[in-house]
């Protein structure tokens, strides 16, 4: 496996998508630009320019053709994939620590920062998906999280719910047609921030990651923890893989220690575990500096990590991760 | 090729060279290869001739018809007018890693540093005994019971090399002067040559037996820091060890601590006498 090191960013990255078709892929970093890729071989597309501040957070279109980022400077904004023109922006009080469209592409949410007399809160609108259609400004929904703010959020299948992950450890359940709350449920360490929230294919599960180490699969419906992965190093990211049942988790020293470890105490590594047996099968090593991001090609045959070194690495599987099965697994199969 | 007559030019003759090479010639094969022969002029003006043979395989593959259109969207931002293709400045492919998925994966890679570890401890400290420097554990050492561990062997024989030394037996309390206290003397002999530096870090270890080996000398010495030199002084007719030697540290206190240490410390039948070496005159 050789990867791809892509080097558009000067500042630590904060977020790497995939689209739909997993041709492409967009990254963000503290530098204020949004780059898009080619994933097959790590040609740059082009970037976006205009946001004001340190980028959090980026989601593309299921269609590919609008993208949505997220920053400190208060905006979340509206980009055309194609040409890196700025097609809407829309401004807050604090600044946008994530943003995702909804499956079918009608919604976009933005997870709101607590800050200054300002309560996190979590917006959504609704999108025209046509390119040069003008974006409404109203809010159709929004969820203030008066208890703890919220730092990732997302739609669950058919935008049924929003799930949102708390800086206190808990995964919260809203309607999204109403915003009303319907579960919280403690699933990490109490006062341990989920930092991730990644969806299954169907997005009947997701993996979170927290600071507390771990990153846990939880169910849509019922908020129920399926599945626990405990690493050694406080978890950025974690993703789930299609095709074989793993995860990928990515970590490492927390940003402000990175300068007193060396890159192999700071486990800069990004996890592979198995998904069902939750036992560590494999690591990939090559950042400098802690993982902030993993995304995984929706099909499954590669992955991409962004670090705060500023690189992202694109991986494209090779045999051997395709081969691997349990004896458990290989029995079945052969039956 | 064909327009030599209008050539007069003489300096353009050396192109003239590199065409009237064979032209470049393919022939199909039957099993469905192609060779591919071509000449040309290495640097050093000899001819060269390349057969290589190849084969081309068709490979197909579907492209999902919006992935195969976005591949040919022009760039923009800061890739504008750039061309197509991977840019060495953005774009670079990192050294290969191989990334094999195992079952218990953990285990594995613990017990491997757990090896390493002993290995690397290994290969840095041999046994020793305490009690007579040979390769097995101090607990095994068949003279634990008639003899005492280095440490006090040393403060024991210290007791005996007094009276020893006030005796007048070897150089004890005779013109040594402690590497501080050096150059008291006059200013012109602290710039002493090449030895001065040795001197401060070399000790003269006497009363060695004559069985004794600089090997045995090194390892026994290189427990207090790194030896850069090991003299032992030899008979030239029997070779057999005249029975002194000098042993130089890189670092002085490291020949400080040896000093103290191996002062009195029991080898082969004999107990060492280690000082400071006196300043060579």
């Amino acid at each position: 496996m050789r990867p791809i090191l892509l080097q558009g960013h000067e500042r630590a990255l904060t977020q790497v998508k995939y689209n739909a078709d997993g041709d492409l892929i967009f990254s963000v970093s503290k530098d204020h630009v949004v780059c898009a890729w080619y994933s097959h071989n790590g040609e740059r597309l082009g970037t976006y320019h205009g946001h004001q501040g340190a980028l959090w957070t980026v989601d593309v279109h299921p269609s590919s053709a609008l993208l949505a980022t997220g920053g400190a400077d208060n905006t979340m904004r509206l980009w055309e994939v194609k040409t890196g023109r700025l097609l809407h922006t829309w401004e807050f009080a604090t600044s946008i620590k994530r943003v995702e469209f909804s499956p079918d592409g009608r919604q976009l949410l933005g997870v709101t920062e607590k800050r200054s007399g300002h309560l996190s809160t979590i917006v959504v609108y609704e999108i025209d998906p046509d390119v040069d259609a003008e974006q409404t400004d109203e809010q159709s929904l929004r969820i203030v999280c008066d208890e703890s703010k919220a730092t990732v959020a997302g739609f669950s299948y058919g935008a049924k719910y929003i799930i949102a992950g708390h800086e206190d450890g808990t995964v919260s359940q809203y309607d999204a047609k109403t915003g009303e709350l319907l579960l919280n449920i403690t699933v990490h360490e109490p006062d341990m921030q989920i930092t991730d929230l990644q969806w299954s294919a169907d997005r009947t599960y997701f993996i979170t990651a927290s600071k507390d180490k771990t990153a846990k699969l939880v169910t849509t419906n019922d908020l129920e923890i399926l599945k626990s992965y405990t690493t050694d190093t406080p978890l950025n990211s974690a993703a789930i893989t299609p095709v074989k049942d793993y995860v990928i988790l990515g970590g490492g020293q927390a940003a402000m220690d990175v300068t007193t470890t060396s890159a192999r105490q700071g486990k800069f590594e990004a996890r592979f575990y198995h998904k069902i047996f939750m036992e560590e099968i494999g690591r990939v090593r090559g950042h400098f500096g802690p993982l902030n991001y993993v995304a995984i090609h929706p099909k499954g045959t590669g992955y991409c990590s962004g670090g705060e070194d500023g690189y992202v690495r694109v991986h494209h599987f090779d045999k051997p991760y395709f081969d691997f099965m349990y004896e458990v697994e290989r029995e079945q199969a052969n039956l | 090729m064909a327009t030599f007559q209008g050539r007069t030019d003489w300096a353009e003759e050396e192109d003239e060279d590199s065409v009237q090479l064979p032209q470049q010639t393919i022939t199909k094969n039957k099993d469905g290869t192609e060779t591919i022969t071509t000449w040309s002029i290495r640097d050093d003006g000899k001819k060269v001739k390349t057969t290589r043979r190849i084969k081309k395989t068709v490979v197909k593959q579907v492209v999902n018809p919006r992935v195969a259109e976005r591949k040919h969207w022009s760039k923009f931002g800061l890739e504008k007018a750039k061309p197509a293709g991977p840019q060495t400045d953005t774009t670079s492919i990192a050294e290969n890693i191989s990334f094999r998925p195992m079952a218990n994966w953990k285990a594995s890679a613990e017990d491997k540093s757990e090896t390493d570890k002993k290995k690397n401890n290994l290969k840095d400290a041999k046994i020793k005994c305490r009690i007579c420097s040979g390769d097995h554990w101090t607990t095994k050492c068949p003279f634990k019971d008639t003899m005492a561990p280095e440490g006090e062997a040393a403060t024991s024989a210290e007791m005996n090399d007094e009276p020893e030394a006030a005796g007048g037996l070897g150089a004890g309390g005779s013109s040594y002067v402690p590497p501080h206290l050096r150059g008291r003397g006059g200013a012109g002999e602290k710039m002493g040559g090449k030895y001065e530096r040795d001197d401060l870090a070399t000790l003269r270890v006497t009363n060695v037996s004559e069985f004794a080996e600089e090997q045995d000398l090194r390892d026994m010495f290189s427990r207090f820091g790194h030896v850069t030199r090991v003299f032992l002084a030899k008979d030239r007719e029997t070779g057999r060890a005249k029975g002194f030697a000098f042993v130089s540290y890189a670092d002085r206190t490291d020949a400080a601590k040896a000093c103290e240490k191996m002062d009195g410390y029991g080898f082969g039948h004999l107990i060492l006498r280690v000082e400071f070496a006196k300043k060579s005159t």
